[in-house]
This record gives structure tokens, C-alpha cells and sequence, in this order.
């Protein structure tokens, strides 16, 4: 396969929009190819779209979609094609998932909690997904055995229980929730930061970080820890979450890459003392990543309309579940988690949903390097990833971002310094922030870029780079981005102009 | 005026999905049009001239200037007349279940019997009903949180159970029985009920039930004064207290 003439963006490999061909060979990018020719002249070019996290399988997915039949109402999708049926909108089906994704150029996704006694049923969903790669991160951050070796300092010990554990759970990489929190939530209670011991265990939270960071090293693993912080999704915790980054700045990592990766910082950055006075400490995390190499980020970034919130963080579903009086669901995992669902909306004219739709844009376009941002929305807990086209666009165009503020409370301008941020982010820092980025902060070497050997995942949209002003014609962007001319997955055409053409089944990392 | 008669060719044995007999579906098309639209009878995809005779008049028209006939038996038909906004459905026999769904204007009659789902998550309009209706009448489907929210419904017959379950506004006049917990979850609707029930308006927090008949309440209401609603006595009620609710429950003296 040729793609001819594309306008390319390759950050990995420091080709900013040149254009230029691609080669596809058996799959993989070649410096030549035959056969099958696709004119691309002028359009925008990127590898796949590559989510570091997203949660796409797993019980706590299936739980969300069993206790929201509302939702599957949603999205319904009869079967056509090479397409089966499709259901939901913030729990879609599994086939839903890859088709969605695989639309919007995106071929790999990452599932971003799986505990190990549930780790066979998130494998029987993600074997469900079509096209995509996929893969799952392993919770550990509430685990007993780990707590012990914590305990006993034993980072040896650890470090052959982690290994034991991502290879039993076939995970890729160590996910830490709340550490401790899922514990005392067992016991009614939540740890109220860092440095709170965890009930019946000699331990804290940050000694199971650090423990686990440097086990994370001692194995090199491709991925850092991945870290959802104490105190998350509370006024004023943006000080848990600095005071968390500077227990890691030591350790050293084993590859080039970061320490640790934060999940969903859009969640981490507030401040006020209750919802009342709550505000945006965005430009005060931006500022720490600026000035610090060890940790990455990815947004988490809310939008408004339906959403449904599901994490291993048991207690705060259960601060969400009392705030909304909605429907909750709750389950412990013996000796490992905790965790809950709760379906949430975000509303335009609620001070603090405004307030952190803009604190996920700050913080993008705050942090100067692109390579420390990795764009998401936390699917399904901000908003659903069929909603990746709206994010990008509010980041590259900032009369969209006026227009919208415009619509909003009148209190939020005093929360949040977002309307006096002129950046729009350009092709090159979007192509960074949704394809190479992830693929390096995961480790993954063959994804997000063009270079031979890498995967052959190609997204092409039905824009042209050098003509369109995404400032100016984000509606034009958005709508380009939502149906890509083309994606193609290992050099085989998955999707044209929004319709799925083919629908391999795509590889488990691990 | 433009009327159109659909008739069914024979009787289903598989449900038909038939969203698409509605005014506003079929009045901006000829009759031709009507009869090659697409419709769905259990997982196969056919032609409407396939399941049903269409006639009538032809051309386009008004959506409200649309008079719709249904002549024979449509209860296994579910959806018709689904998110109408005006116009009229007339069924000569009965609906099948989710008839007149999410409707918001126009008016759905039924001279038999409807049967479940009739007129859930309604918006606006109003259906009338000779016969009796299924249940879930005017409720809210699986997992939603709110049901009818607007519009009117009458049932010359008896209703099944959980009438109104979710109701968050509009009217539900039953002149007969209604099965168990009619208003369940009521947020802010108005039920009357001519006969008799068992457990009305269980975690009502808004919202009016008034029986005429009998009815079992629940012990999480609170009795409050007796009083006279056109000439009768009925003992007021207010609850659900167990969702810390102020709807009132009206239950005719006497007949409890």
C-alpha cells in the first residue's frame, strides 16, 4: 500500500507536516510498498490515534451498562455490514467501542483499571473489541499483598508480587487508585491524603507510591505508574497532588520516559474549600509540570451532557452517588479494591461543572510541552470518547473556547484564568498530544509514529492543513476529525469516511 | 384534511417495529412513498406495502391536517405514533406496546385495548383509550429517571400495574381499577383513578394521586385532614416519607 502525497505529521520521527508518501508493507510502515494506491493529496496524515486512558472493559464497564439501560437506549446501532449491532453512548457495547474509536482514527486503547481477580472478564471484553489494539492496566494500589511488602520494606518482594501479578492478569502496566482509600472504605472510612495511615496496615499512601514506583523501575517495565491521587475530585486537592508529584522526583527511571504518568489531572486541580468557593488551580499544576521532568499527565477533560463515572475509587463514588442522588453501585474486591459507579450529567449553567470544563483546557494548553499531555477524557467519567473531535477543537481554536465561555456561568471568568489564554494548539502539538505521546508515555515503540517497523495505523482526515484555519473553521475541523477519510489498522483500510469497511480483530497488548 | 387508512395484510406473529406510522412520518410523502418505507418485523428489514395496505389520499400535506386510520388489529405493532407532534392517529382496534411514546402534540385514540408502555415519556398531546391499557402506562422506560412529562392520558377501561412509575408532569385519568403501585417515584404528575388500587405513589416526592375506589396506602404516608373534592369526601394523605416527599394522596372516605 502507497499513500500518496499526504500532508504528514510525524513528531516522533520530526516531520511537522511535510507532505510526503507512506509505504505499508505486510502491515507494517516500509520505506516501499505496493499495490493498493490512496490519494491523500493534501490532507492531514497521522499515525492512530493511541488512548493511554480510557475504560473500555471490565466489570465495572459492565456493571455501568447493566445499571443504565437508559443509556444503551442511546446509541443504537443496528447491524449492517461487517457491522454488528451497536447500543450506548457512555457504556457502549464492545463492537460499539472499536467501530467509534476506529472512525475517529483511533487504533489503540488502553483500558485503564482492571483489579486481578476480575482481569479474566476484562480479556473476554476486550477480545470483544474489534480493530483496535488494546490494553489493560492492574490495579494494585489498595492490594494487601503489597501493603505487607510495603510494610516490611521489602521492595525485592514487591517487585516479584508485581511481576507476578501484571503476568496472572495479563496487565500491561501498574495502576495505583487512591492508594490505601479503597482499604479504609471497606471499614466506612477514606484516607485523607498521602500521609494517612491505611487502617489495619502500617502504612501510608505514599510509602505504597514510592514502593510501587520503585518496583515499577526494578522491573523496567514500558510503562511508569500510572496514579489516580488521594483526595481526587475534591475542592482544595490540588495540594495533595503536588505534595504526591514531590514524593517521586528521586527515583530514577529505568527507561526514557517518566516516573509517573497522572491519570485524569483535570480532577486533581482544585482549589476553594468547598464546592461554595470552589476555583481552578490549574495554572498551579501546569506550572509544577513545567518546571519538573519526572511526570506526565493525561486531562481528563469534562464536558456537558451525559456521562457515566466508574472508578476503583469506591469513596467517592459514593460522595458522587449522595451529591446527585442517583443510582450507585458498589463493590469491594476482596484483598484488592474497591470501586463504584454512578451515572453523572454535567451542566452548562452549574458553576462548578464550568469551572471544570475550563480547568481541563487550562491545563493543556498551560503546560508548554506537548509531550507532557496526553489528551482524554477519562471515558466515560468527563464525557464519552466520541467526543474527542469537540476536546481538540476547543484546544486549537480559541473563538470556540470564547463562544462557549460566553454560554456559561457569569461567576466562572473569576475561577479560572482560561479566557486570557491565547494558545491554540496547531496539528503538530495535537498529533503529539493524541498519537505520540501516549505511545511513548506507554511504552509502546511500534505505535504513534511512521517510522519503518512501526505499525502501520494511519489516520487520514478529509482536511487540508495548508487551506484550513482550525481557529477560524473548527466546526469544519470537528466535523472532519469525527469521520476520518480513512483508518487504517496493520495496512488494512477499517473505516472510510465513517463507515467500517472491515473489522479484524485487533491484539491484547501486555 | 388528508386521511390514510393502513390496514394489516395479516395477523403478526412476529412484533413489527412501527415507529414510522406516525402524521409526522407520513406527511410529507405520496402514498407510493408511504408504502416503500422501510420497516423492521423482528430482526428483517421489509417494505411497508409488505405488512400493511396503505390508501387514502394522496400528496403531501400539513403534519397537523394528517388523519391517520388504523383499521384491524395492531397490538402486535409496538410504537406507533412515536414522538408525534401533531396531527391524529385513530385505531379502530387496538395498539401494541410503547404506542404514542415520547409524543408531543396530536392526539392518539384507541378504541380497544393498548397494551404496555402506552404513552411512556410523553411530552405533550393527548391519547385516549376506550378499552383498558397494559402497564407501565405513561411510565418512564428501564433506567430512566423521569416518565410522562407533559400532556394528558385517558383510560375508559382498567390500567396495569405501575401506572405513571416516574411521572414528572401531565395528567392520567384511569376510570376504572389500576394494578399495583400506580405513581411510583411521581415527581410531579397528576393521576386520578376511578376504581380501585394497591400502594399508590410509593416514593412520590411531588405530584397528586386522587382514587375513587379502595386502595391499600402505604405506611410511610402521613394522614392528614378529610376533604371534599366535588361533593365527596376523601381522607388527604402526604408523602412518600420515606423519600422525604410532599406529594398528596387523596383517598375517597369510605371505601378504603
Amino acid at each position: 500500500m502507497i499513500i500518496k502525497g499526504g500532508i504528514v505529521y510525524d513528531p516522533a520521527n520530526g516531520i511537522f507536516g511535510e507532505e510526503m508518501d507512506l509505504c505499508v508493507d505486510e502491515g507494517r510502515m516500509a520505506e516501499d510498498g505496493k499495490g493498493e494506491v490512496i490519494d491523500a493529496r493534501g490532507l492531514l496524515v497521522m499515525p492512530g490515534g493511541v488512548d493511554a486512558h480510557s475504560h473500555i472493559a471490565g466489570t465495572k464497564v459492565n456493571t455501568g451498562r447493566i445499571m443504565r439501560p437508559d443509556d444503551a437506549r442511546l446509541g443504537i446501532e443496528p447491524r449492517s455490514g461487517v457491522c454488528r449491532p451497536c447500543t450506548g453512548y457512555t457504556v457502549p457495547n464492545c463492537y460499539a467501542i472499536g467501530y467509534r474509536y476506529a472512525r475517529m482514527g483511533y487504533t489503540t486503547a488502553f483500558e485503564a483499571a482492571t483489579p486481578i481477580i476480575e482481569a479474566r472478564h476484562t480479556h473476554e471484553e476486550l477480545e470483544e473489541i474489534p480493530i483496535l489494539d488494546k490494553g489493560a492496566l492492574t490495579l494494585f494500589g489498595t492490594n494487601w499483598e503489597v501493603m505487607e511488602c510495603v510494610r516490611d520494606k521489602d521492595i525485592g518482594k514487591l517487585a516479584a508480587y508485581v511481576a507476578w501479578g501484571l503476568r496472572s492478569a495479563r496487565g500491561y502496566g501498574v495502576k495505583i487508585v487512591n492508594p490505601g482509600g479503597g482499604e479504609a472504605w471497606g471499614f466506612g472510612s477514606n484516607v485523607k491524603g498521602p500521609n494517612d495511615p491505611v487502617p489495619n496496615f502500617d502504612v501510608t499512601g505514599a510509602e505504597i507510591i514510592c514502593g510501587l514506583a520503585q518496583a515499577n523501575e526494578m522491573l523496567r517495565l514500558p510503562h511508569s505508574i500510572h496514579l489516580h491521587f488521594n483526595n481526587l475530585g475534591k475542592p482544595g486537592n490540588y495540594t495533595t497532588a503536588l505534595e504526591t508529584l514531590e514524593l517521586l522526583k528521586d527515583i530514577k527511571p529505568s527507561r526514557m520516559r517518566q516516573v509517573v504518568h497522572v491519570a485524569h489531572m483535570q480532577f486533581s486541580a482544585y482549589g476553594g474549600t468547598s464546592w461554595r468557593d470552589f476555583e481552578s488551580k490549574a495554572p498551579v499544576i501546569a506550572d509544577y509540570f513545567n518546571s519538573h521532568n519526572h511526570a506526565t499527565m493525561d486531562l481528563g477533560q469534562l464536558l456537558f451532557g451525559s456521562a457515566t463515572t466508574m472508578t476503583a475509587d469506591a469513596p467517592l463514588e459514593y460522595g458522587n452517588a449522595r451529591l446527585t442522588h442517583n443510582k450507585w453501585s458498589n463493590h469491594d474486591i476482596e484483598l484488592e479494591e474497591s470501586s463504584g459507579v454512578v451515572p453523572m450529567v454535567y451542566f452548562r449553567k452549574m458553576l462548578v461543572n464550568a469551572v471544570q470544563w475550563a480547568i481541563g483546557l487550562e491545563l493543556a494548553l498551560l503546560t508548554r510541552d506537548p509531550w507532557k499531555v496526553l489528551m482524554t477524557t477519562d471515558h466515560p467519567n468527563g464525557s464519552p470518547f466520541i467526543n474527542y473531535p469537540e476536546v481538540i477543537t476547543l484546544l486549537m481554536s480559541k473563538p470556540k473556547r470564547d463562544a462557549e465561555m460566553a454560554t456559561l456561568h457569569e461567576q466562572l471568568p473569576k475561577r479560572t484564568s482560561l479566557g486570557g489564554i491565547e494558545r491554540e494548539l496547531d496539528w503538530t502539538e495535537i498529533a503529539i498530544m493524541t498519537r505520540a505521546a501516549p505511545a511513548r508515555i506507554l511504552g509502546l515503540e511500534d505505535k504513534g509514529h511512521f517510522g519503518p517497523g512501526a505499525d502501520a495505523d494511519i489516520s487520514i482526515y478529509d482536511l487540508r492543513p495548508e487551506e484550513v484555519d482550525p481557529s477560524r473553521d473548527h466546526a469544519l475541523v470537528k466535523k472532519a476529525l469525527a469521520a476520518a477519510k480513512y483508518t487504517i489498522k496493520s495496512g488494512i483500510v477499517v473505516s472510510q469516511k465513517g463507515q467500517i469497511l472491515a473489522a479484524p480483530p485487533g491484539r491484547t497488548l501486555r | 384534511m388528508r386521511t390514510i387508512t393502513i390496514t394489516p395484510l395479516k395477523a403478526f406473529e412476529i412484533s413489527v417495529e412501527a415507529e414510522i406510522i406516525s402524521p409526522d412520518k407520513f406527511a410529507p410523502l405520496s402514498l407510493s412513498q408511504i408504502r416503500s418505507l422501510s420497516i423492521w418485523q423482528g430482526n428483517r428489514k421489509r417494505k411497508l406495502s409488505d405488512l400493511f395496505r396503505a390508501e387514502g389520499d394522496d400528496g403531501p400535506a400539513k403534519v397537523e391536517d394528517v388523519t391517520i386510520t388504523l383499521q384491524g388489529d395492531f397490538s402486535r405493532a409496538k410504537r406507533i405514533a412515536e414522538g408525534m407532534t401533531a396531527g391524529k392517529v385513530e385505531a379502530e382496534g387496538g395498539v401494541g406496546m410503547h404506542a404514542g411514546n415520547n409524543m408531543k402534540g396530536g392526539l392518539l385514540s384507541v378504541q380497544k385495548d393498548a397494551e404496555d408502555w402506552l404513552g411512556r415519556e410523553m411530552r405533550g398531546g393527548k391519547i385516549t383509550v376506550r378499552g383498558n391499557a397494559g402497564n407501565y402506562l405513561g411510565a418512564g422506560y428501564r433506567g430512566e429517571k423521569c416518565g410522562m412529562r407533559g400532556g394528558e392520558i385517558e383510560v375508559g377501561g382498567n390500567a396495569g400495574a405501575y401506572l405513571g412509575e416516574h411521572l414528572c408532569g401531565g395528567s392520567i385519568r384511569v376510570h376504572g381499577d389500576a394494578g399495583d403501585f400506580p405513581g411510583a417515584a411521581n415527581q410531579g404528575g397528576t393521576i386520578f383513578i376511578g376504581g380501585s388500587t394497591y400502594l399508590p405513589g410509593a416514593e412520590m416526592t411531588k405530584g397528586t394521586i386522587t382514587v375513587r375506589g379502595r386502595a391499600r396506602v402505604l405506611p410511610s404516608y402521613q394522614k392528614m385532614e378529610i376533604m371534599s373534592i366535588e361533593g365527596e369526601d376523601f381522607q388527604k394523605y402526604v408523602g412518600d416519607l420515606v423519600e422525604k416527599g410532599t406529594g398528596e394522596l387523596f383517598v375517597r372516605v369510605g371505601s378504603s
